[in-house]
């Protein structure tokens, strides 16, 4: 794709879904837009396929002045996420064809893609922000798509991280744009070097990487995660688990000033967190129940170890193309495993008349790709092990890193183990709706075929290396089917609520009431309490308000021409006082 | 008086001669009223049209004459006075379609449309006057063209109303009057200069001139509802819902913050209200209001009130504005200008047709509204989301000058109080779209009139889905030429960075 067709299609990529999100608004073009939204990704897709990186379009009525564009690493990002959005919108067409809020979910969905593609190919501050929020506030719709109350609460807390996140992003962007050398119209490139010189350095670093945490499930931040992943629609927990969450990573490799010098403390800070990622998804994914809970759990644990690479990026500079490689790499393969799972837990509730033994090979090779059994699985661990082993001066700490990232994986098996197991009591409940199939035969074959499409992007995988790292690959499997198997014979899951840190933070419900049962007191009981509490603190402020509101009106009413004639007095007196 | 000076005059005079017309012509007369008031609006908008092509080529518009020796009226366009200009006439066209659906059948429409026109009548003179003298002059006959509005259904309520906003508004002015006359013993007639004319004045007279500025910024700060000054504004909620439009996106609250630009800029000017010390309590004071608005607003479940108490927190986005010393801040302080009074009439029409339509006044009631009015929904869904700053629409474009400002005038806080308003914004206007959109209702709606063709009158519908539109299109498209943003900046580079 050369030339002027390249630029129109950096333009139809973004533009066709929107402009599909625009006739939706004509009720009589409704009807034929609906077939046409799983589509809609698909400019986007071959935009990935056979674009050059490099070719930029300038926009210069949109926003502040826009410019979109792609460089190897979005290309692969506008890949999966195309992808996943394409697969994941046949798979939703079925049974969504059915439902009464089709027209909505319809509109919400294009809107969200509409976002998430732009974010990928905005090169300047303000599209990419833009962007970034359409995506973030659309999905709210298809969250609580089903309407639902687990969706509603869902999408309650989505929201208020969502605004929290966006806030921090918009505080990280200001502060960092205006040392830009156009703080008006500031550049995505710019950035790093304008935060490493920036006198609220840390405080930039702060906002962007908790604001783009919101979305790539960092510790503490993570827990709208499982509740959405729960309670969305399959085909929205797909998008939102393969692509949108990377939204979140690919915020992080635009911003933060990955390659300046300087940022030790920061790196430590952001390893140390996607370690507690890393192993605390694990430990509660495993406790897990559902399925899609598991695998929500699984995903914060995958980000937990991409950010260990951001990490390590951020201490020790002279790695950044090793670790951009196995970033990117990590990303296309999680991304794209991540999406077959989340298709595959509804494919396998639906009776078909297909061999059983095929649709269980096909839930198979994803979560054996995670756990790093499958090529794209093993490359990724690979190259992040030799990127992280690369450096000539290491930190000291970091001789462990390769060990804890294999005893990660370990937890990463034994998720894809209990995942399986689950998944079994689920088998054949519902009959099939004609399209799931596809979608998900084409998401699980590109989890299989997607790596080895990356020389097409530029990047040159080193298979020698990851054949020679297949026996250290192997130790953490059998470690987590060894956990597995003991865990499905002797242990009980502990029962951790979905939202876990979230009920134990807001208000202490989750610990209130196990400590009232322990002493007898019944659960309702306890939540009326709390209910009651919350309602007094609430009646508290309104009535602080009326009483502010009744203040100033009464005063003002009656006294304000008295008040006028005070302060003219006032400043009378001082006028004459000065004369 | 030449040719340049007539053009002026006469976008002057089509509201003014409309106000007396229809104020003489009876009531039943209803077509000719209308089309009379339509053909005004837009025979003005067309004339400012041109003004605004002449401003952008450099062409000078002036009108004046003495009165007395000593005072003389003064009618300029510069590219500030006709962007308000521009925003007025606009909105006066769409208000006036949307009055004249909203009030069919109502009583007393010959008055009400006559002090309608009065009222923009009056914005316009405030907006083109170009010296003190006359802003003055038609800042007063504001208060007076807008009582008989507030009032109009004559109520009780209404009543009481009415008269605390002349108790706020007579008593600004008074002030805003001793400030002025004060400033003339001083130095004689003000006339409006870019970079203002007032540097140049004897060191010893500063702290009078101090006194004089605090005076008129009060006398202003009433108007544009300026924290403690803003207890008026919720109360004019009981006017009919194109008053409140016109109160809230055009006419008085702007009148004010343009009046406190117009004293910043053109009469002390930037440079010197910064090194009298006068911007950092100004800014201080609009953040206080910032606050305070979006959290009164939390509260209320009247939709226009929360609606009102929205416009105190978001009107001093643009004192704010005023108030950074930058060129980037004043840009974002204009510009917002344009942006709240595109964003906040949307929002009030749209109170207005779930009003009228659906009899809803109560925010608790709108569980599905969006499924019974779609258009009107995503009309108010995107003025909320704009108010909150959410890329693409216009607050976002403000928001993002205003922090930058903030941060070239070393005033980082400011960042912090935009960041919380923000937030409070969306603490208040989110809850609504989630009823609006995610709710279901569960009794049948009790329809208000017979309503044609679409969700609601049509009269109603177009005026709102346009101005939601440019609030769209103002900050999606703020790189095209003309766009509020462009034009703010013009203003800057024309006047303040000489």
């Amino acid at each position: 794709m050369s030339g002027i067709v390249g630029l129109v299609a950096l333009l139809l990529a973004p533009g066709v879904p929107l402009a599909l999100a625009v006739l939706w608004s004509f009720p009589r073009l409704r009807r034929h837009i609906g077939p046409l939204a799983p589509w809609a990704a698909v400019p986007a897709l071959l935009l990935a396929l056979f674009g050059q990186p490099g070719a930029t379009v300038e926009l210069a009525w949109l926003l502040f002045g826009a410019q979109i564009g792609m460089t190897g690493t979005t290309q692969v990002f506008l890949f999966f996420t195309a992808l996943i959005w394409f697969a994941a919108g046949i798979h939703g067409r079925g049974h969504l064809s059915k439902d009464d809020h089709c027209e909505r979910f319809c509109v919400f969905w294009l809107l969200t893609l509409t976002g998430n593609i732009g974010l990928i190919l905005a090169l300047d501050v303000a599209l990419f922000y833009t962007s970034f929020a359409l995506m973030s506030f659309a999905a709210y719709g298809l969250i609580v798509h089903d309407g639902s109350r687990a969706a509603l609460r869902a999408g309650r807390v989505y929201l208020v991280l969502a605004v929290l996140g966006e806030s921090l992003i918009l505080i990280g962007l200001i502060l960092a744009a205006r040392l830009t050398d156009a703080p008006l119209v500031p550049m995505l490139v710019d950035l790093p070097r304008a935060i490493a010189v920036a006198p609220e350095r840390d405080l930039i670093i702060a906002s962007l990487w908790l604001g783009f945490g919101v979305k790539a499930g960092l510790p503490l931040l993570h827990f709208s995660l499982p509740l959405a992943y729960a309670a969305a629609p399959v085909p929205v927990a797909a998008a939102l688990a393969g692509a949108m969450i990377k939204a979140g990573l690919l915020g992080w490799l635009v911003t933060l000033p990955l390659g300046q010098a300087g940022l030790q403390d920061w790196g430590t800070i952001v390893i140390a967190a996607g370690l507690v990622a890393a192993f605390g998804g694990a430990l509660i994914g495993v406790n897990q129940t559902r399925p899609r809970l598991v695998l929500a759990y699984s995903s914060i644990s995958q980000m937990g170890m991409v950010s260990v690479a951001i990490g390590a990026w951020l201490s020790v500079p002279e790695l950044g193309p090793l670790l951009a490689v196995a970033i990117t790499v990590f990303a296309l393969h999680h991304a794209l495993a991540k999406a077959a799972l989340f298709l595959g837990t509804e494919v396998v509730r639906h009776r078909t008349r297909r061999p059983v033994i095929w649709l269980w090979i096909g839930l198979g090779i994803p979560a054996l790709g995670l756990v790093g059994l499958m090529p794209s699985g093993l490359l990724t661990k690979t190259t992040l092990k030799a990127a992280l082993t690369a450096g000539s001066t290491m930190p000291e700490m970091w001789s462990s890193l390769p060990l804890l990232l294999g005893l990660a994986a370990t937890g990463t098996t034994a998720l894809m183990a209990r995942h399986l197991w689950l998944l079994r009591l689920e088998a054949g409940r519902d009959d099939a709706p004609p399209a799931a199939w596809h979608g998900w035969a084409l998401i699980t074959a590109a989890t299989v075929l997607g790596v080895f499409m990356l020389p097409l992007w530029g990047i040159r995988p080193d298979w020698m290396g990851a054949l020679a790292g297949l026996p250290n690959a192997l130790w953490p499997v059998a470690a987590g089917l060894v956990l597995a198997v003991l865990a499905w014979r002797w242990l009980r899951p502990w029962p951790i609520p979905p939202a876990d840190v979230l009920v134990l933070l807001t208000p202490l419900p989750g610990l209130v009431l196990r400590a009232g049962q322990a002493l007898g007191v019944t659960g309702p009981a306890i939540q009326r309490v709390l209910r009651h509490l919350q309602a007094l603190a609430l009646d508290r402020y309104r009535r602080a308000d009326h009483r502010v509101g009744r203040a100033t009106v009464h005063l003002w009413r009656r006294d304000a021409p008295l008040l006028f004639v005070l302060i003219l007095a006032l400043l009378a007196i001082y006028g004459l006082s000065i004369v | 008086m030449d040719w340049n000076g007539l053009v002026l005059l006469s976008v002057l005079a089509t509201s003014l001669v409309a106000s007396g017309v229809i104020l003489l012509l009876a009531e039943s007369r209803v077509v000719l009223r209308s089309v009379f008031n339509l053909a005004a609006a837009v025979l003005k908008l067309l004339l400012v049209l041109w003004i605004i092509l002449g401003v952008y080529r450099n062409v000078d518009y002036e009108l004046r004459f003495t009165i007395i020796e000593g005072v003389d009226f003064i009618l300029r366009a510069d590219a500030l006075g006709i962007m308000f200009v521009g925003l007025s006439s606009l909105l006066w066209l769409f208000t006036t379609i949307y009055a004249i659906g909203y009030l069919e059948r109502a009583p007393n429409r010959s008055r009400f449309f006559g002090f309608f026109s009065l009222c923009v009548a009056s914005t316009v003179g405030i907006a083109l006057a170009g010296n003190l003298f006359t802003f003055l002059l038609f800042y007063e006959l504001l208060t007076l063209s807008t009582y008989p509005l507030v009032v109009h259904r004559g109520t009780r309520e209404s009543l009481r109303a009415g008269q605390v906003y002349l108790y706020y508004t007579l008593g600004g002015g008074a002030l805003l009057l001793f400030g002025v006359v004060a400033l003339h013993v001083l130095v004689g007639d003000t006339e409006f200069v870019p970079g203002g004319s007032l540097s140049g004045i004897d060191p010893s007279l500063h702290p009078l001139l101090i006194g004089i500025f605090l005076m008129m910024v009060v006398g202003l700060g009433v108007k544009a509802a300026l924290f403690p000054l803003h207890a008026w504004l919720p109360m004019a909620m009981v006017a009919p819902a194109p008053v409140s439009a016109l109160l809230h996106a055009v006419a008085v609250v702007k009148a004010g913050a343009f009046g406190i630009a117009r004293v910043v800029y053109d009469v002390y000017g930037i440079e010197f209200a910064y090194s009298l010390g006068l911007l950092g309590p100004l800014a201080v004071a609009a953040s206080i209001t910032i606050v305070y608005g979006s959290l009164r607003a939390l509260t209320q479940d009247d939709l226009k009130k929360r609606l009102a108490f929205s416009t105190i927190s978001q009107v001093s986005y643009i004192i704010l504005g005023i108030s950074l010393f930058g060129p980037v801040g004043t840009i974002g302080g204009l510009v917002h200008l344009l942006h709240q009074g595109l964003m906040k009439i949307t929002l009030f029409f749209c109170a207005g047709n779930y009003a009228e339509t659906l009899g809803v006044h109560k925010i608790s009631e709108l569980d599905g509204a969006g499924e019974r009015m779609p258009a009107t929904s995503v009309a108010f869904t995107l003025g909320a989301l704009g108010m909150i700053g959410i890329p693409p629409l216009a607050g976002f474009v403000s928001k993002w000058y205003l922090g930058i400002g903030a941060l070239s005038a070393g005033m980082n806080w400011v960042l912090a109080v935009l960041i919380l308003s923000s937030l409070l914004n969306a603490a208040y206007f989110l809850p609504i779209l989630y009823r609006i959109w995610f709710r279901k209702r569960d009794r049948v709606w009790c329809e208000g009139k017979a309503l044609g063709w679409f969700e609601t009158s049509g009269w109603l519908l177009f005026p709102t889905l346009a101005t939601a539109a440019f609030a769209l299109i103002a900050g999606l498209l703020a790189g095209m030429p003309f766009s509020p943003l462009y034009w703010a900046e013009l203003i800057v580079s024309r006047e303040y960075l000489q």
